[in-house]
């Protein structure tokens, strides 16, 4: 069963106005006239009137705050324990920070009566010193230097004496064995020659006899 | 009483920055709403969101009373929220429906836990029908329906006259209740007439 009027936009601009809480009260009264005769546009707003009661399932999320991290949500009693956490490690911080504090205080007292002795004892000495004065015996002092430059002198000449023999004794004892040497060389030289000659003499004997004999054959 | 909407921008446009400050405030959560439902991304609702009150307020000069401030703001809104339907449909990336699966459906808190459940699946039943609208009915859907603009504010908003407004939604909701009969949702069923 269709509405009569189906085409009206008229109308239908009406219904929705009535739908939303839009119409004046002349329009108002024209659609529930309207409604009230025409069973097919009652059940049509009726219809939509159901409709945007299911719409209205459709919920937008409710924006999350920035600095909250997407999906993690914090049971109560782990809130509750991080907040007593943090109460107890700030507690500790303020006992950890009063008592550093209180011994930076005392070791800046230690420190400045440490320097306050330090400067009592410089100015001891110093005065000390002024009363004092320094007294310098020259004489003995030059003595005592030439003493020891006499003895250095003295040590140094021995070292060097002593240097000196070793290296002589040294030089002749490589003279004595050089001339020994030299001697075996021409003895042994002299001796070769002797023996050449000794040869030579005994063959031109040989030969000698040998003409002798011949000389005496003829 | 504050100060209304137009008094607001008229402070903004004499120097009073701080005026738009309440401007933003006031109407933040209305924007990002109405973003979230054409995008079905939060981030994405959040991002159009701040874009559409940075587009305003640089724009804020040229702001003429012909329309009111918010519907102004809502067609800001809603360009944007279309600007980008359009890219995601040229650059065929992740569809409304994948997007919004990943993010939370907030259904009102019940005790009943099987009656929360038969609300989201309605919830979901709602925004699949929703998404599935073409752009123009579900535009006047979204800011009739969930925003409740009125029929005057959505045809400044979305530059069209009242009685195209009257028509999209009336073709929209008709959409919807076929949609959702088909999802065997029989919420839409018609209530008992009332005695003439």
């Amino acid at each position: 069963m269709d509405c009569e009027r189906v085409g009206d936009e008229g109308l239908r601009d009406g219904m929705m106005d009535v739908l939303y809480g839009e119409a004046d009260a002349a329009v108002r009264a024209r659609v529930e006239e309207h409604l009230a005769g025409c069973p097919a546009c009652r059940e049509e707003m009726a219809r939509l009137r159901a409709l945007r009661r299911d719409l209205g399932a459709w919920r937008v999320p409710v924006a999350r705050p920035a600095f909250t991290p997407r999906g993690v949500v914090l049971p109560r009693w782990l809130a509750a324990a991080a907040l007593l956490l943090l109460g107890f490690g700030a507690t500790l911080g303020v006992a950890g920070y009063v008592s550093l504090r209180r011994a930076l205080v005392a070791q800046e007292a230690r420190a400045g009566e440490l320097e306050r002795q330090h400067r009592e004892a410089v100015r001891a000495l110093a005065a000390t010193r002024d009363s004092r004065p320094v007294t310098v015996d020259s004489a003995a002092l030059l003595a005592s230097l030439d003493a020891r430059v006499d003895e250095r002198l003295r040590a140094n000449e021995s070292r060097q004496s002593e240097r000196l023999e070793r290296r002589l004794v040294d030089w002749e004892e490589r003279a004595e064995a050089q001339r020994r040497v030299d001697m075996a060389r021409v003895a042994a030289s002299l001796s070769y020659l002797d023996g050449r000659h000794g040869q030579q003499l005994a063959r031109t004997n040989e030969l000698m006899g040998y003409v002798l004999e011949a000389s005496q054959k003829r | 009483m504050g100060r209304s909407d137009e008094e607001l921008v008229e402070a903004c446009q004499a120097g009073e920055v701080s005026a738009f400050d309440i401007l933003v405030a006031r109407w933040e959560d209305r924007i990002r709403g109405a973003a979230f439902r054409f995008l079905g991304s939060e981030e994405e609702a959040r991002d159009v969101a701040q874009e559409a009150f940075l587009k305003a307020y640089r724009a804020l000069d040229g702001f003429k009373r012909e329309a009111r401030f918010s519907s102004w703001l809502y067609q800001i809104a809603t360009n944007l929220c279309r600007d980008r339907l359009r890219r995601r449909k040229t650059r065929a990336t992740v569809s409304l429906e994948a997007l919004e699966e990943t993010g939370p459906v907030m259904v009102e808190t019940r005790p009943d836990a099987h009656e929360r459940l038969l609300e989201r699946d309605l919830a979901q039943a709602v925004r699949r029908a929703i998404h599935a609208l073409p752009e123009e009915q579900r535009e006047v859907v979204i800011l009739k329906e969930y925003q409740e603009l009125t029929f005057l504010e959505i045809a400044q908003a979305l530059d069209v006259p009242v009685s195209t407004v009257k028509t999209r939604l009336y073709r929209g909701l008709g959409q919807l209740r076929l949609r959702l009969e088909r999802e065997g949702i029989h919420g839409a069923a018609p209530l008992p007439a009332p005695a003439p």
